[in-house]
């Protein structure tokens, strides 16, 4: 199936014992460390007023950088990232794969699913998710997965969802992520979690008398394709949901899975947004109906305007909008060749440090920051929840919002976060600062060598991306001067980086 | 018992310290959105129009029999309308006058979308008339600002709701418990000044949140903590709206100067297996209405200054759909809480059930879902309650550009 996971059985082998997950873990993180989860021994860091471009780059199409990250991008180029990073299936993941391919359930189909109990299902798609975020090479893979996530949204907590989503998770999002826009709708529109989430798998007519259910059908045209303000009437999600009567999820032998009961069908002529449906499509009609939908010139725009708010800013640029909108159009939704369109865009490269991270951000950079060995168990999970960002828990069809209003009041809750991190206090997560410190050259010593304490100025860039402003360097000043000869060095240290992270330049991306 | 030495302890401590600290008059609003659509139609009951029981053949709950409220239909609460078997717990509030609700309210949004009609409503905006910010957002705005502090307005979850937008301070908690900041030294004077120095040095929306939170933390201090004992024989389910209520009355007994709170109750979009008396509504009924309950027995002693509403973005359609459940609709009830309410009735006529609504012709060529006929602007609601209840003084500030209708709810 995957050499990775061989290898990581064959590793384990070796060790000729069954060890306990826990030194498992350990030993998976001693390989990944061996296989560059670390910390160089020298990082270069940004010097501008400004945000460094690369920088810039790392902290929107990836989950910020890693340790070591920024000088790799700034020796290949942006171009050769961007492309590197647009053929995921190229970029070796070993890695990453080690600590995140392991859990059983995600590979399953929904009807193995079905022998497993819920907080197993629910914690290991939530430990994937995060694993996959802070650890994966294929980062800009990872946006994009978060992002159709959001697009596409399915809350565990509703239904069977919990059993189908894993499924969901592999074959639609993570399957057409950089795919075709199409195929992704196409693929959503049959799928199990799908079904149950928006009421698919009720939506039948045998009778002109039966009432179809237009849930799916309006979120479809409303979310997922045209937008809200895209052109379609209420008469349209009516013969929408018609289209889409039929589709069914078996309960019995092959639970989870989907067939169509043409009984349940209603075959009649439909007319979706100023298109003919046939009498006697059958099945087909689904197809019919997404080609349309897709194929809506309002689809191009309302994708291209939330591309353009994820990667870009909050106040979307026209032009630009415009610009993917028309990519969009000429090449049947690639959604490669729409994010390549934003990420080397001025539009793009003007907007630094635009964005307020929302909390998956928040907690996944500040863990890629300080290079951070974790199995994501569930202290780790508790901060985003509390933080109101647990991975597929949120309940309506339009997914966690992209803007910062919403997340303003979790500072608080980051703060902890810091505190905890820098700390080693959030249990199954380990920082080595020391080590990072020294390869960022943020350690002063006295003349005679002895180490006397940490330098703000070389700290703050690495963390933001440029150098720190007047009033940062004060504050750090003044708190080192006031706390050094305080408390021991490494209490010290930990909460001067706590500091940077709770800092509003690194709420900021 | 109320603990009348610690609130008033309280109250001189941040008498002693700030400017326009809150009488203890101070009023207080308490909005409750029901997330997803509710379908009311299914909560106060049309039980007095059969077109109901022929719409919802399996849906609708059954009329109460007997004319007294131990029915197990429903309770009746006139000659027209019952209760959900499960909003029970609220019938000696309606009974002794101090719920009041209010039918046929709606938006003129067209759209059928959940998350347009939110936004449209927790805006107080016509369609497609954007004002900026929320409606609580400009209702804190028309106070001072040395008026307000970060337990003016408190959204109980983990964010701010739409309807505070542009709100001069909002804090958003699960509880004044855990609004602490937690260091491995336990010793937070440091860091707090550090924070503050850094938020303080900026501006913009980030810069302004960090330094309400720092200020929330200063102020909630003193009432962390400290064990909270509900009066009036009040339990609260430990379920979290009901918890959350719980919070609210917290702070109003502390008299902190809570203005306005906000509680969201989610699940409400039942176009699949919706249940009747039983099920999956009735199981959000039931933690709707002993949250309120408890809330208001346990403010038996405040009900003349806090006033609470239940709204959500639309009603469903009158018909059950194919699949147990039913679709987006027009019109809801709304329903309110506390002493200045006009209570123990339904206000607003009944705009019938029409013919119109049948699923066949119905969904065609009308803007918007079809469903209960939109009576009230709920706009004409929240103007009134602003007014009469709130005191407000000029609710054009809040609702400009519209002129609100007498609905008789408050006053």
């Amino acid at each position: 199936m995957n050499s990775s996971r061989r290898t990581l059985l064959k590793i384990l082998g070796l060790t000729g014992a069954t060890l306990p997950w826990m030194s498992c873990e350990r030993l998976i993180s001693r390989v990944t460390r061996e296989l560059g989860q670390s910390i160089p021994s020298h990082l270069s860091i940004p010097d501008g007023q400004q945000i460094d471009p690369a920088f810039h780059l790392l902290s929107r199409a990836a989950y910020g950088p890693w340790p070591g990250d920024l000088d790799r991008l700034r020796a290949m180029g942006t171009g050769n990232w961007i492309e590197e990073q647009l053929a995921p299936e190229n970029i070796d993941d070993r890695a990453c794969d080690l600590r995140a391919r392991r859990f059983e359930t995600i590979w399953h189909e929904p009807g193995t699913c079905y022998e497993y109990k819920k907080p197993v299902l629910r914690e290991e798609i939530t430990r994937h998710t995060l694993l996959r975020g802070v650890y994966s090479k294929r980062q800009l893979f990872e946006v994009m997965v978060g992002f159709w996530t959001d697009h596409l949204n399915i809350n565990l907590e509703k239904g069977d969802c919990i059993y189908l989503k894993p499924a969901d998770d592999r074959l639609v999002i993570r399957a057409h992520a950089l795919g075709k826009f199409k195929d992704l709708i196409r693929a959503s529109a049959t799928s199990p979690a799908m079904l149950v989430y928006l009421d698919g798998k009720e939506n039948k007519r045998a009778t002109p008398a039966d009432v179809p259910n237009e849930n799916y059908a309006r979120e479809l045209l409303e979310l997922h394709t045209l937008g809200v303000d895209g052109g379609y009437t209420q008469s349209d999600v009516f013969e929408a949901a018609r289209s889409l009567t039929g589709w069914r999820l078996r309960t019995g032998w092959r639970k989870g899975t989907v067939y169509f009961d043409p009984t349940m069908h209603d075959d009649g002529e439909k007319h979706v947004l100023g298109q003919l449906i046939p009498a006697g499509g059958g099945a087909a009609d689904l197809d019919r109906l997404i080609d349309i939908a897709c194929g809506h010139p309002s689809t191009a725009r309302h994708i291209a305007t939330k591309l353009v708010r994820r990667f870009v800013s909050e106040d979307v640029p026209a032009a630009l909008v415009t610009r993917v909108a028309e990519v969009f159009t000429a090449t049947d939704g690639d959604i490669k060749a729409l994010v390549r369109t934003i990420l080397g865009s001025e539009e793009f490269k003007a907007a630094r440090g635009l964005k307020f991270k929302r909390p998956f951000q928040y907690i996944v950079s500040s863990l890629r920051a300080l290079g951070a060995d974790t199995h994501a168990h569930q202290p780790l999970i508790e901060y985003l929840q509390r933080m109101g960002q647990g991975p597929f828990q949120y309940p309506t069809p339009d997914g966690y919002p992209d803007r910062a209003a919403p997340w303003l009041g979790t500072l608080l809750w980051r703060w902890n976060f810091a505190f905890a991190l820098a700390s080693n206090t959030v249990p199954t997560v380990t920082v080595t600062l020391d080590q990072l410190a020294s390869a960022i050259g943020a350690i002063a010593a006295t003349a005679d060598g002895a180490v006397s304490g940490l330098r703000p100025d070389r700290l703050i860039p690495y963390f933001v991306g440029r150098a720190g402003s007047a009033v940062e360097l004060k504050a750090l000043g003044d708190y080192q001067a006031q706390r050094i000869n305080q408390v021991a060095d490494a209490n010290y240290q930990a909460e001067l980086i706590s500091l940077i992270l709770a800092s509003p330049a690194f709420q900021r991306c | 018992m109320r603990d009348t030495s610690r609130r008033g302890f309280i109250r001189q401590l941040l008498l002693a310290h700030e400017p326009g600290v809150p009488a203890a008059t101070e009023r207080t609003l308490v909005c409750v959105f029901l997330r997803g659509a509710a379908d009311t139609l299914n909560m106060v009951i049309p039980c007095g129009d059969d077109h109901y029981y022929k719409a919802r053949p399996t849906l609708a709950i059954p009329a109460p029999v007997l004319r007294n409220e131990n029915d197990l239909n429903g309770a009746r609460l006139d000659d027209f309308y019952a209760f959900h078997p499960r909003l029970s717990p609220l019938l000696p509030a309606f009974k002794e006058g101090r719920l009041g609700i209010v039918q046929a309210v709606g938006t003129d949004n067209p759209t059928g979308s959940h998350f347009e009609a939110q936004d449209q409503m927790e805006h107080g905006e016509a369609y497609g008339r954007i004002i900026g910010g929320g409606w609580l957002g400009r209702y804190l705005r028309s106070y001072g600002t040395v008026e307000l502090t970060p337990l003016s307005a408190v959204a109980i979850g983990s964010t701010i709701p739409e309807s505070l937008r542009g709100a001069p301070t909002a804090s958003a908690m699960e509880s004044i418990d855990e609004v602490q900041i937690k260091t491995p030294l336990n010793d937070t004077t440091a860091v707090s000044s550090v924070l503050s120095a850094l938020y303080g040095s900026e501006v913009g929306v980030v810069s302004q949140s960090g330094k309400t939170t720092l200020d929330l933390l200063k102020r909630v201090e003193t009432l962390r903590g400290t064990l909270y004992k509900p009066e009036g024989g009040a339990i609260y389910p430990d379920e979290s709206f009901a918890q959350g209520l719980k919070e609210v009355a917290r702070l109003v007994k502390a008299a902190v100067g809570l203005k306005v709170a906000c509680l969201d109750l989610g699940g409400w979009d039942t176009h699949f297996f919706q249940g009747g008396s039983s099920g999956l509504q009735a199981d959000l009924i039931w933690q709707l209405a002993r949250g309120l309950a408890a809330f208001d027995a346990d403010l038996a002693g405040d009900r003349e200054r806090v006033i609470t509403l239940v709204m959500t973005e639309f009603g469903r359609r009158i018909y059950e759909n194919g699949s147990l459940g039913t679709d987006h609709g027009r019109g809801f009830a709304m329903l309110a809480l506390g002493a200045s309410v006009n209570g123990g009735k339904v206000h607003g006529k009944w705009p019938g059930l029409s013919e119109e609504d049948a699923p066949g012709a119905s969904s065609l060529n009308i803007a918007g879902p079809s469903g209960l006929k939109v009576l009230f602007d709920y706009r004409s609601v929240l103007s009134e309650v602003l007014t009469k209840s709130l005191g407000h003084r000029d609710v054009n500030q809040v609702f400009p550009n519209f002129s609100p209708e007498p609905v008789g709810l408050v006053g």
